[in-house]
Formats: C-alpha cells, sequence, structure tokens
C-alpha cells in the first residue's frame, strides 16, 4: 500500500526535478510567441536562448567558449525583447494615438518640396533622479537655398553670411541653436535666425558697391588680365582691323576661355592643364 | 683606342661631315676615354645612344636615347647655364649626354611651327623636382643655337633674388636697386655665348654712361657689352639698355631670339635682400628682374619665349607646389599667359633602361649587385624613376 503511494509520489518529483534541471529550450515550440520569452529588456538567459552562440576569446583547444556560464554574453547588452515581432506589437499598441500620414506625400522629393525647412530634435528618457537633460534643448534646422526665393546677389550674400554653415554639395544651410534654455526658444531663435538671414541678403549696402575682384566667390572671365591679354596677343597678332567682339567670338577664344576658367574655379589639375595646353597651342596656331 | 675606327664600324649611317666634325673637335679630349664602347654588343649601343646630333633631326624614334652634345657647343651655349652635378658628370664622363624626352621633343616641334612674324610665343615647363625642366631647357637652347638664334639665358633667376649683399641704388633710377657682380658675370657668359652676333648688331640711341663716356648709335652692341664688363657701377644698365636693343632689332628678322630664363618664378615671387631701410625689396624694385619681366611681355616678334620653374630655389613656396599657378603666383600667372604648359615627369620604363645602360656604359656603377636584375630593380624601387635621385644614388655605387 506504501509503495503504491510513493510511486506516484516519485513521479511527481521527478517531473517537478525535470521541469527544473531540462533548460527551456528543449521545451520550446518553434512557432512560439518569442514576446513572451522576452517581453522586457533582460540580461542573456542561456537557458531561454535556444541559438548555439558562443563568444569569447578562443580557449586552448581553439574555439570560444560556449553560452552556459558565458559571462561576456551576459555582460553585453541585448536586444532580444526587440525582434521584429515584438516591433510589431508596440507599433500595434501606439497606433490608436497616431494620425495617418498623408497620402499625396509619398515621395521625399515631394516632401522637401512642400515642406523645405526640416527641424531635428532630440528627446532623452532615463531613469534617473531628474527627468530633465540639457541635450534636449538644441534644436537643428535643415534649408535647402533653392527653396528661398533668392536673385543672384541675395544668394551669393546669404553664403557669405552663413559661412560654414552652408553645404555646398547639398545646398543646405544648417543652423543649430542651443543657446536657450527652452527646447520651444531655441525652435523661435532659429526661425528668427533665418527670417533674418533672408532679408538681410536682399538688402544692398552702400558699402556693397566696392566690391572688387579679389572678393568675387568664382572667377570672371569678363574684363579679367586674362581677356586683356588674349585680346592684345590677337590684336597684335591680326592687326587692329577687328573689332574687340569679333576677336573674342572667335571659337579658340571661346575654348581658351573655358580652359582658363575651369582652371581658376576647380584648381590645376594634369587634366585642366592639358586642356589649357590644346588652346593655347591653338590660340598661337601651332 | 682608336675611336673613329669604332664609331664607323657601329654607326654607319653616319655622315662624313659628321664624323669628320666629331674627330676634330673631340680627338684631344676623349684620348683619355677607356675602351668601354661594348662592340660586342652594337644593339645595346643603339639603344641607349644615337649619333643624331643636331636636335632639328631628333624625332619620336629617338625618344629614350642619348645624344651627345659636342664639347665646342658646351664651352659655348652653356658657359653657365647647365645644372652643377650635370657639368661634374661631364668633367667625369668627358662628354656631355643629354636624353631625349618627350617634353623637349614637342617644345622643339611648336618651335618649327611656329611663326615669327607674330608676337614671341611664351613656354613653360612645370614638373616635381628633379624631373629634367633645366635639361630640357638646355637641349631645346641647343636646338636654337645650331639653328643660329641668338641665345639670352639666364640660368637661375633665383641667384638674382638671393644671396646678394652687394646690392646698391641705382644711379639711373633712385627707386631701384643694382646688383653690380650678378650683372656683369651674366654679361660675361652672355658674351661667350653670342660673340659672332655682337660685332653685326648696332645700337639704336645714345647711351649717357657719365659725362665724359657715352655710347654713341650706330655702335656694334659688343661695344655696349664691353662697357658693363669694364665700369661695374653701370653693368645693371648695361644689362637693361642691351635688353631693350635686342627686343627692337628681333623684328627685324636678321636673327632670331630666344630668351631662355630658368626659375621663371624668381620674377614674381618675393626676395631676401634687404633695402637700406631695412625692408625686404620688392622684385620689381632690382634693376635686373625689372628689366628682364620687360622681355616677358610678348609685345616684340621674332623668337620665343622659353622658360622652366623652379621649386629647389623658390623662396616662401611650400616644397609640394610644382604646378605652374602655385609657383608663379596670381601675378606672374597673369603676367606670363598665355603660355604653352609642359610637363616633365620621371623616367618611364625605356628612358629608365635607357639611363641604366647608359650609366653602365661608363663604368659608372661600380658595385656588382648593380650589374643584376634585382639590384636595378633595387635602384627602381629606391629612385621611383626620378632623374636626379636616381644620378645622385649611382654615384655612390
Amino acid at each position: 500500500m506504501a509503495a503504491s503511494i510513493y510511486l506516484p509520489m516519485l513521479e511527481y518529483f521527478m517531473y517537478y526535478l525535470y521541469q527544473a534541471v531540462v533548460p527551456r529550450t528543449v521545451k520550446m515550440a518553434e512557432d512560439q510567441d518569442w514576446t513572451a520569452v522576452y517581453p522586457t529588456a533582460a540580461s542573456f538567459k542561456p537557458s531561454a536562448v535556444p541559438l548555439p552562440i558562443r563568444m569569447g576569446y578562443p580557449l586552448k583547444g581553439g574555439v570560444s567558449p560556449d553560452k552556459q556560464g558565458n559571462l561576456e554574453l551576459i555582460k553585453i547588452p541585448n536586444f532580444l525583447h526587440l525582434t521584429p515581432a515584438a516591433i510589431k506589437k508596440h507599433c500595434e499598441a501606439l497606433k490608436p494615438f497616431l494620425t495617418e500620414w498623408p497620402s499625396a506625400l509619398d515621395s521625399d522629393e515631394k516632401c522637401t518640396e512642400h515642406f523645405p525647412i526640416q527641424v531635428q530634435t532630440k528627446d532623452f528618457v532615463s531613469s534617473g533622479a531628474s527627468l530633465r537633460n540639457p541635450n534636449a534643448r538644441i534644436v537643428t534646422m535643415k534649408v535647402p537655398l533653392s527653396s528661398l526665393n533668392l536673385d543672384d546677389h541675395a544668394r551669393k550674400k546669404i553664403i557669405k553670411l552663413a559661412k560654414e554653415r552652408y553645404c555646398e554639395e547639398t545646398d543646405t544651410l544648417t543652423l543649430v541653436t542651443d543657446s536657450c534654455p527652452l527646447k520651444q526658444q531655441n525652435y523661435d531663435h532659429a526661425m528668427y535666425l533665418l527670417t533674418v538671414l533672408y532679408h538681410e541678403s536682399w538688402k544692398m549696402e552702400a558699402w556693397e558697391e566696392d566690391k572688387a575682384r579679389e572678393d568675387m566667390e568664382e572667377y570672371e572671365w569678363q574684363d579679367s588680365p586674362s581677356q586683356r591679354n588674349v585680346v592684345e596677343l590677337l590684336e597684335r597678332t591680326k592687326g587692329t582691323e577687328e573689332r574687340k567682339k569679333d576677336l573674342l567670338s572667335q571659337p579658340e577664344v571661346q575654348e581658351y576661355k573655358d580652359a582658363i576658367v575651369i582652371m581658376k574655379n576647380h584648381g590645376e589639375t594634369e587634366e585642366n592643364l592639358l586642356r589649357y595646353k590644346e588652346a593655347v597651342k591653338k590660340l598661337y596656331n601651332i | 683606342m682608336n675611336l673613329p675606327k669604332l664609331c664607323s664600324r657601329l654607326l654607319p649611317t653616319v655622315a662624313p661631315k659628321l664624323r669628320h666634325r666629331r674627330i676634330q673637335t673631340t680627338g684631344h679630349q676623349l684620348e683619355g676615354v677607356a675602351p668601354e664602347l661594348s662592340f660586342s654588343e652594337p644593339n645595346l649601343v643603339s639603344v641607349f645612344r644615337t649619333s643624331e646630333e643636331d636636335p632639328a633631326l631628333h624625332s619620336e624614334t629617338h625618344l629614350g636615347q642619348y645624344y651627345e652634345i659636342p664639347p665646342g657647343h658646351v664651352q659655348q651655349l652653356f658657359p653657365h647655364g647647365l645644372p652643377r652635378r650635370f657639368q661634374l658628370q661631364i668633367k667625369t664622363f668627358n662628354e656631355a649626354c643629354v636624353m631625349v624626352r618627350p617634353p623637349s621633343l614637342e617644345l622643339i616641334s611648336c618651335l618649327k611651327r611656329a611663326d615669327y612674324s607674330k608676337p614671341a610665343q611664351r613656354y613653360v615647363l612645370y614638373g616635381h623636382c628633379g624631373t629634367g625642366k633645366t635639361m630640357s631647357l638646355c637641349h631645346v637652347l641647343h636646338y636654337c643655337y645650331n639653328q643660329g638664334w641668338l641665345i639670352l639665358h639666364v640660368p637661375n633667376a633665383h641667384l638674382w633674388v638671393k644671396n646678394c649683399t652687394d646690392h646698391v641704388e641705382s644711379s639711373y633710377n633712385p627707386s631701384r636697386y643694382d646688383q653690380p657682380k650678378q650683372a656683369m658675370e651674366w654679361l660675361k657668359n652672355f658674351k661667350i655665348t653670342n660673340d659672332h652676333f655682337l660685332s653685326k648688331l648696332k645700337t639704336t640711341r645714345r647711351y649717357v654712361w657719365t659725362k665724359r663716356e657715352a655710347t654713341e648709335e650706330g655702335q656694334p652692341l659688343g661695344e655696349l657689352v664691353d662697357q658693363g664688363l669694364n665700369r661695374l657701377k653701370n653693368s645693371s644698365d648695361v644689362v637693361g639698355a642691351l635688353l631693350r636693343e635686342l627686343k627692337l632689332q628681333a623684328a627685324g628678322g636678321t636673327f632670331k631670339l630666344a630668351v631662355a630664363v630658368d626659375g621663371v618664378n624668381a620674377l614674381w615671387g618675393k626676395t631676401v635682400l634687404r633695402k637700406m631701410n631695412r625692408e625686404m625689396c620688392e622684385p620689381e624694385e632690382l634693376t635686373l628682374i625689372y628689366n628682364l619681366r620687360k622681355m616677358m611681355k610678348n609685345d616684340w616678334c621674332g623668337g620665343a619665349i622659353l622658360t622652366a620653374l623652379s621649386r629647389t630655389d623658390a623662396l616662401f613656396k611650400p616644397l609640394s607646389a610644382y604646378r605652374p599657378s602655385e609657383l608663379l603666383g596670381e601675378e606672374g600667372f597673369d603676367k606670363m599667359e598665355p603660355f604653352v604648359p609642359l610637363q616633365t615627369t620621371s623616367y618611364n620604363e625605356k628612358e629608365f633602361e635607357s639611363c641604366y645602360l647608359y650609366y653602365l656604359d661608363r663604368n659608372w656603377l661600380q658595385h656588382s649587385h648593380s650589374l643584376s636584375e634585382e639590384g636595378k630593380k633595387e635602384l627602381v624601387f629606391l629612385s621611383n624613376r626620378n632623374p636626379s635621385v636616381l644620378e645622385q644614388l649611382c654615384s655612390f655605387i
């Protein structure tokens, strides 16, 4: 009678032992819900992660140690709680709080066309004594200059005023404001700076009339010493019967002008110098 | 060793006149040459040497080959024009051999095709240090000399903007400074090169030097030059007057004028000479530079302006600068353009091979390892095929 009671007790004991000793990875189904295994950020549990991972400096045998009792794996942060399935669940949970993206804005170009000003801010969440983070006040505003209504003079002036805040390759003006304590204030300050830059660049000051050849951003061939030299050379070669306009409209002169403008604006390279050489040879008729 | 006979065996295509001239002028000098010419391999010699001594007849077939400048020409044409190391090499090898390379061939072909009734054309040789700018210029000058041009060669314009302690205020124009020693040196060498012209050309106006001394109109230019050589005080002004005369008379068509300036970036750079009030001189305040700048303008015809840049002697320029606008500066570039830029580069494989064989032939490479393939590869690696570096390396071996 006693034996019959003990046997089921032994079975129950074995069953619970089995539950405790055998790792969860063995008992997992392949189509299980992973978000239930790692619902939040947790450290790496080798018995709960069914992956044959190895990490660390190779042992004497020549292989990295396996995951059982591997401190390296526990130390590092993992994103097992942020699998695509988990993210999907988060999105579904957030959906009631969001509005739909406008269907007309389906490409990047359309977005920049209708909303050229791009404002970037960062929000910080951390667990600590204080909620506040001083880096959250920084506001970055990016505007492409092509979207602003600027004529030639205004464009050159705004680039000169902005100095290194303007990027030539992407044609963007970037304003970073962090002088005020609040994000709202910094945003207003950035908008104010943009307005002021725009209006100032359209104004023409009295002293801007004195802009000399050295202040020009790009090399201009018209009225340059180079043009004078070429005209003189041609005048001496052909005599003064032809007018300056006719001399300048010749194809050799145009080719020379292109070569010189490229050389002055983009610097001297082997290619540019070769081109210049050909142009000069044509000018000299050799 | 009977060199003329050897030459006739190896180079049967040499014209008799040329051979005759070779014997006449080189006989006494080449006696000391040991029998290095490897007549057991005549083909090898013709790989790196050519018998064509007239640069006008050099063509693409001669690229990479050495040709010899006759010693008589060397003494007359280049009293001061050759690089110092090359002069040492001439003394050691007893011959002046120059390699025929693309930039100089291109320049010579441009000179052949140019129209000399039009304003003078400007050519600028540029390239990294030691790639052969001065040597190419000398090759082209040899061509001009053979064609009978008047050579106005300033071997290094940088000599006039530095290392000069005895510059004085000019008597002609008090805001300028004379350099009597440099001017006299240059006049002496100019006379050696162009003696035969100086008796034919006449002055076009009267030059008054002092109350008692003057050079009248119609006197041969030789007298003008002698005035400069005899009177140290007036030598810089004589140089100015001479340049002016030559510029005026080149248009006449009786002779062609080759203005060759090495280190032309000195004309528009900075100087290190101090004025009386302890400030630095500007280049245009030096008489010699001022007059040379006037020659660089293309308002004269009947010749060509051949120039080469130089980074080695340049003052206050970064080490990596070698391109025209970097070395000439903005002002220099504006004044020199339009010019034909010609680039000199390090040796290519064929030229390096040629140079190596030449040094072997001259018994210059003494080390046994240099004769092997590996030795040659080492030389290529160490010098990166740069001509001057290779030359300096080989002088150690």
